[in-house]
């Protein structure tokens, strides 16, 4: 056991030569400022109004609480501003009402939210007259910004486990993996030890960025169980692609490979329709995403965790078990 | 002629390399799923659950027509499997908080799916359930919009109707106030009203279809972007190799050096963008200028790898930098698929241009002027940032 603390301790050394475990930490944490910035305006999905400045009051103040209005001098102006290429709907006068005016390749939702308003505006409702009455759940996450951090620790973790494989490629490289077959380490110390280096930055990457994106009050021991059974995940596949990779080019191919089962499993998860959730079930990524999803959600009980914290480390701990000749082989 | 003879040399040295073919493969597994897993029309998953207030014959009276004009469709009924909760729900207007328990249940529930019988497409599917705890338990636990839907006759037979809406509590105050104001007309005055409206196209009416308009992502993060890592592999694949010590003793420039691993880069990126684009998209784009756009970008953004990776020494290094740029860019995605999030900062990466003019081109090439100033940014750029990246790499590549 010492030994293998050695071999961390030699990482965390060299990692102040270079800058692995600096970047583990800040790549993260970056995407984590730019989430906590931008999830606002994700979540905002208000469809843009454009209008004239000399409209009426009353139809401005009305179309604000509904739409995000953009006021223009001109006609002239109005219809540039709608040709440029995000998506706007114009309002003009004509008549005794108004006219829509579009560009033609907005989604098809543009145009019927604004007609929509433009009829709720025509027909003189107001919320006084409403029969309506709105509760909530006092939920104040939304999904997008859920979806997004889920994304950034699915990434951290993919990350630690290719800084790994780099990592192995250069020792291959310079040598120094034969150099540890004379040590007495073991060859399973070398491979914990190497990995706790990038396991624990990536780790405390991954709170630090749960913090500053605002999840405070989730179940952190769940948290950090997904986390660690998915890293000992994202360090086999490093350690498989260093050790199977002849030089850096064949490890950066690795990456690209890598993330087609990452994305997918996410896009899956995100996308599919319940009846076809079960073709995402052999990724082990999927698993941890589930998991993640439902932690950050608060919707996470113990048994549905420890499943799927037990389905990633059995699809793991097989495929370290296929794969152990493989890398012992690369290790001598 | 050096750049010439480079560029073969490299192109051979790659075709035995592993990388070359993964990108083809990774290419033909991009455009399988394209043809076979997404369809041409996106299909909503938006769903809600109901609870109408009401006596049977009345739903029946008020809802019947909209099942007989094909808007709304009965399907198989499904039950859902619900864990115990508690759960707080929140009077928007008072704040008062009301606190309900449920055990764990399986909820019966009539599925509608709601139609636009306009495009005959689907709008959303309905969850009718028996109480009101059976429509609170699930809104909250599948993350859904929740309604109670009171329907009653007053002294004169007239239907009085009325609403309570179930949010999750995220939801912008603009979406909350066109809740309030949604049904204060009857839908079907609201439709007639919504209908007459005047609307005035200005420009084209073609559109990419949900397939289509993946092929910009794919062209823009495994195209154009991918030149930034995989540029900086080769580099220092050469300099572990030792290669660049040996070619820095030939009257070779490093320019010509540099230029030859981008133009392999090229190369590989045409490879895959054209196997994922002429299946999906067929003769619609103009390829000419798809390839020009391709090269520019993927220019600049192999110049920026190489400027970075001038600022390291292995790729271990490297990677992390790069990593984390690439991973920012990824950011006008969004912005792409969500509409609404346009913020002018956004439109500074280069990302988000790239994703508009590969959807320019693949509409058909209707803005040549945006695709040709981009264009032209991209070989500006590139060129400033490539003679940067070798006024740096001189220096320290050899060392």
């Amino acid at each position: 056991m010492s030994k293998v603390f050695d071999i961390f301790k030699r990482d965390v050394l060299s990692s102040t030569r270079n800058t692995l475990a600096i970047y583990m930490i800040i790549v993260p944490i970056i995407l984590a400022v730019v989430i906590a910035l931008s999830a606002q305006g994700l979540n905002d999905t208000a469809v843009k109004v454009a209008m004239l400045e000399d409209d009426t009051p009353e139809h401005i103040e009305f179309m604000r609480k509904y739409a995000k209005v953009e006021l223009f001098n001109s006609v002239n102006e109005l219809e540039r501003r709608i040709m440029k290429r995000d998506e706007i709907a114009g309002l003009l006068p004509k008549g005794d009402g108004y006219e829509i005016i579009v560009q033609g390749n907005e989604p098809e939702m543009i145009e019927v939210y604004t007609k929509t308003l433009s009829a709720l505006y025509e027909l003189g409702v107001s919320k006084e007259d409403s029969r309506s009455e709105i509760y909530n759940f006092n939920r104040h996450v939304p999904p997008v910004k859920k979806m997004l951090v889920i994304m950034l620790i699915s990434i951290t973790i993919m990350l630690a486990g290719m800084l790994i494989s780099f990592g192995i490629v250069e020792e291959k490289t310079e040598n120094t993996i034969n150099a540890i077959n004379v040590t007495p380490v073991s060859q399973n110390g070398f491979i914990i030890g190497k990995s706790a280096l990038g396991g624990t930055a990536a780790m405390a990457s991954i709170v630090i960025s749960i913090i500053i994106t605002g999840f405070y009050d989730i179940n952190w021991l769940m948290i950090i169980l997904v986390g660690v059974s998915s890293l000992i995940l994202s360090v086999l596949i490093g350690f498989l692609q260093g050790l199977n990779s002849k030089d850096v080019m064949e490890a950066s191919t690795g990456v690209k490979v890598l993330l087609l089962p990452i994305a997918g499993s996410i896009a899956g998860y995100e996308l599919l329709a319940d009846k076809w959730q079960w073709t995402m079930y052999w990724s082990p990524f999927y698993w941890a995403y589930k998991a993640n999803d439902m932690i950050l959600s608060k919707t996470a009980d113990w048994p549905t965790v420890l499943l799927c914290t037990g389905l990633v480390l059995v699809i793991s701990l097989t495929a370290y078990l296929v794969m152990m000749p493989k890398i012992r082989k690369g290790l001598s | 002629m050096k750049l010439l003879s480079n560029y073969i040399k490299e192109m051979k040295i790659a075709a035995r390399g592993f990388y070359f073919y993964i990108e083809i493969v990774i290419a033909v597994i991009i455009v399988s799923i394209l043809l076979f897993a997404i369809s041409e029309e996106s299909v909503s998953r938006e769903k809600e659950f109901l609870f109408y207030e009401a006596e049977q014959e009345l739903y029946d009276y008020i809802m019947d027509p909209y099942f007989k004009d094909g808007r709304l469709v009965r399907k198989e009924s499904v039950g859902f499997k619900v864990k115990a909760m508690d759960i707080e729900v929140v009077d928007q207007e008072t704040g008062e908080i009301i606190s309900h328990h449920f055990d764990e249940n399986t909820i019966a529930a009539e599925t509608i799916e709601q139609y636009d019988t306009k495009t005959g497409k689907l709008d959303k599917t309905i969850y009718k359930v028996n109480s009101y705890e059976d429509m609170l338990h699930l809104s909250y636990s599948e993350q859904s919009f929740g309604a109670v839907v009171k329907y009653e006759l007053d002294e004169n037979y007239k239907i009085i109707d009325s609403y309570k809406y179930y949010i999750q509590g995220y939801e912008t105050e603009r979406f909350m106030n066109i809740l309030y104001v949604l049904y204060n007309e009857n839908p079907e005055v609201l439709k007639e009203y919504s209908d007459k409206q005047n609307v005035r196209v200005l420009g084209d009416m073609e559109k990419l279809n949900n397939r289509e308009s993946m092929v910009p992502i794919f062209l823009t993060f495994l195209g154009s972007i991918m030149g930034i890592v995989i540029v900086v592999a080769y580099l220092f694949l050469d300099k572990n190799e030792r290669v660049i010590k040996s070619f820095a003793v030939t009257p070779a420039s490093i320019n010509s050096y540099l230029f030859s691993k981008i133009m392999v880069i090229l190369t590989t990126v045409t490879i895959s963008s054209v196997i994922i684009t002429i299946p999906v998209m067929g003769t619609k784009p103009d390829y000419l200028q798809l390839l020009l756009f391709l090269y520019m970008s993927t220019f600049a953004m192999s110049a920026i790898g190489l400027f970075l990776s001038s600022f390291f020494d292995n790729m271990t290094n490297a990677f992390g930098a790069l990593f984390g740029v690439v991973l920012i860019l990824l950011l006008p995605m969004f912005s792409y698929f969500i509409p609404s999030f346009d913020p002018l900062w956004l439109r500074f990466f280069p990302t988000y241009s790239m994703l508009q003019g590969y959807k320019t081109i693949l509409l058909g090439g209707i803005e040549l002027r945006y695709v040709l100033l981009y264009s032209f940014i991209y070989l500006i750029g590139g060129i400033i940032i490539f003679a940067l990246a070798n006024v740096r790499l001189r220096k320290t590549l050899t060392v």
